[in-house]
């Protein structure tokens, strides 16, 4: 223990207060440049927060009168694509931690936001698990888990998966991913903002120290996060692949989402000579990455399972590349790998705002869409007849869950972005952030 | 420049056989001459010549130096490179010729069913592709990059200098080529002086 207290040499206290005085009193830490105003923001915050609740009711009102199934399919899309961005967020929080990167610091503060929000993310997830163990689907349990059905009870995959797939552990399992998730979250941006305040270094060495082991163990609760309620709503399915591939759409949720953010920050004139065309150089690189982060992980997916052709996995891809849903296959095929590919391999659209927040915004939609491909052909699977088709009410319904959550954690992402300053203001490593230059 | 005669003159810099066109200027000695070097103190006075270069509209020159200086292309007036252009269609190449080779055969020439998947699925295709846009993009890279910056060599006119050798070690050199169209011996001598060089030297290409 005496080692770790032991503070680092490289720069003496004095020479490095010296720093952060000089940088405090640079123009571009000026105070109207490194914050949001208040009220403005707060009224866009509340104006969000209506559409996401007119929603949310919206979706409640369809579980009573449509259809309970596709009313939480509809909701699962918008908390899927939500707690997605938030994880990615709370990765790359960790990994830049680690790496001691310099040049992201000071972007870092809205990851740090979008990560805080996790434990919404989790409340979202709670009222999942509570309305499918007791909510008001089928006789007995269930309204998308399958594994929960009266009817599934006996046959023999639920009764050989019943060791991990069962009321009480998937409890337990949403319990463990709350503590985790939220604290790792919330501490990591209450050191940050502690050193906002005192400007002490070894903050940065504490989170640094809380990102390793944080790392680790939230790879294993994303993964099994992804397993518990994407993947085993149909029980049947199984892919080892799922778990990274949630981590890619979690990474690009996030860095998309960063784009949009600083693309709406930087269009208010704030941020000027503090986040600049460099860290939308580099933040675009990330989009471009994951996009075919993605890509990769997505066919790899798919095509062992194509090319294996076993049946108990082979139908969870039937299911949705042939019939109904293969429009939206081939569409995801092109619109989020093909197209974002050809038009952010030029480092032009990179390294302009308007053109990144654009793309921030087209890969989210990509994104939301993605996950409507998981999750709602499971609403009608094996449905007949008249209950087979979604319908027009049907769409309302998605587009009411989607813009509900969306709105409503759009609400509470502009709320913790204008509570605290857009960067860290005492990072040791500011000053090579506000420097940074790609050099190529 | 890039005309029909300096594209052959930069050949015959390669190609032992080949006749090189005849020198614009030629030393005392009667050697062609390749071009003059001066020496400079410190990266702040080099990055100020290199603007004057820059502005006075010279092409073929260069800055050398034991260490990069962030920046220098722009103080040199450096255009970026059309390497990314070639690249990206090497790419597009790659991915539509394997993609036509694989349909062609699998498909049109030879049809050959395996594991009873259809001869046209694409989802094997994949892979081929894939690769294909990848090794085709490397080599394009590898390549144009060798050609753009003319390595590698056997010798180069500037190592006949013992100062010159000293610019791995501890020196800040400009070097401005006799091919260069504005070069002239007095006029470019005149030029490093007042821009600052010091130890002024004229370079002979002596083969």
């Amino acid at each position: 223990m005496a080692q770790m207290s032991a503070r680092p040499a490289a720069i003496s206290d004095d020479a490095y207060n010296a720093r952060l005085e000089k940088i405090a009193s640079s123009p571009e830490m000026r105070e109207d440049n490194i914050t949001l105003p208040y009220a403005g923001a707060m009224k866009l915050s509340g104006a969000m927060g209506v559409v996401g609740i007119l929603g949310l009711l919206l979706v409640v009102i369809g579980a009573f009168v449509y259809n309970p199934k596709h009313a939480l399919a509809a909701f699962e899309v918008g908390l899927f694509t939500v707690t997605a961005a938030s994880l990615g967020s709370l990765f790359l929080v960790m990994i830049w931690n680690m790496m001691i990167a310099g040049w992201h610091v000071t972007i870092r503060r809205h990851f740090e936001n979008a990560a805080s929000l996790l434990p919404f993310c989790c409340l979202g997830l709670g009222a999942v698990v509570l309305i499918e163990l007791w909510g008001p689907g089928r006789e007995g349990s269930g309204v998308l888990l399958q594994w929960l059905y009266a009817e599934k009870q006996g046959t023999f995959l639920v009764e050989h998966k019943a060791g991990y797939l069962n009321p009480l552990f998937l409890g337990v399992r949403w319990v463990i991913y709350t503590v985790v998730w939220s604290f790792l979250a919330l501490r990591l941006r209450a050191l940050s903002r502690e050193q906002d305040r005192t400007g002490d270094r070894w903050l940065s060495r504490k989170a640094r120290f809380m990102s390793g082991w944080g790392l680790l163990i939230t790879a294993l609760t994303t993964a099994f996060a992804a397993f518990d309620f994407l993947m085993s709503m149909d029980y049947r399915f199984f892919s080892t692949m799922w778990g990274v591939y949630f981590f890619a759409i979690s990474a690009l949720a996030a860095v998309s989402l960063a784009s949009l953010v600083f693309a709406g920050i930087r269009s208010m004139g704030r941020l000027t000579g503090v986040v600049t065309d460099e860290h939308f150089h580099d933040l675009g690189k990330l989009v471009f990455a994951f996009t075919c982060f993605w890509a990769y992980i997505a066919f790899g997916q798919y095509f062992l399972i194509w090319y294996s052709n076993i049946p108990e996995e082979t139908y969870y891809f039937i299911h949705r590349t042939t019939g109904d849903w293969k429009p939206l296959f081939v569409a995801l095929t092109f619109a989020h790998f093909v197209v974002p590919f050809v038009l952010l391999v030029s480092r032009i659209p990179k390294r302009s705002t308007l053109a990144l927040g654009v793309a921030g915004v087209y890969m989210l939609v990509l994104t939301v869409a993605d996950l409507v491909w998981i999750i709602r052909p499971m609403v009608y699977l094996g449905a007949e007849g008249a209950e087979a088709g979604p319908g027009m009410m049907g769409w309302w319904l998605d587009a009411a869950g989607i813009l509900g959550v969306l709105g409503i954690y759009g609400a509470l992402l502009i709320r913790q972005t204008a509570s605290a300053p857009l960067i860290p203001t005492k990072d040791p490593m500011l000053h090579e952030a506000m420097a940074h230059k790609n050099y190529v | 420049m890039i005309s029909p005669a300096n594209i052959l003159a930069d050949i015959a810099d390669y190609m032992p056989f080949m006749k090189r066109p005849a020198p614009r200027f030629i030393s005392e000695s009667g050697n062609r001459i390749y071009g003059i070097v001066a020496e400079y103190a410190d990266p702040h006075a080099v990055t100020v010549a290199a603007e004057q270069f820059r502005d006075a509209g010279y092409t073929r020159w260069d800055v050398y130096s034991p260490f990069p200086i962030h920046g220098m292309e722009g103080h040199m007036g450096i255009k970026r490179t059309i390497l990314p252009v070639a690249a990206f269609g090497a790419a597009v190449t790659g991915v539509l010729a394997a993609l036509a080779l694989q349909y062609f055969t699998n498909d049109i020439d030879y049809q050959f069913v395996v594991q009873g998947k259809p001869t046209n699925a694409w989802e094997p295709f994949i892979p081929v592709t894939f690769e294909l846009g990848v090794l085709l993009t490397a080599f394009t890279c590898i390549g144009g990059m060798l050609m753009l910056n003319g390595l590698p060599r056997w010798n180069h006119p500037l190592f006949s200098s013992e100062r010159f050798l000293k610019v791995s070690d501890d020196r800040l050199i400009i070097a401005v080529e006799a091919a260069d169209a504005n070069f002239d011996p007095d006029a470019t001598r005149r030029l490093l002086e007042e821009s600052g060089g010091t130890n002024i030297e004229l370079i002979e290409d002596d083969d």
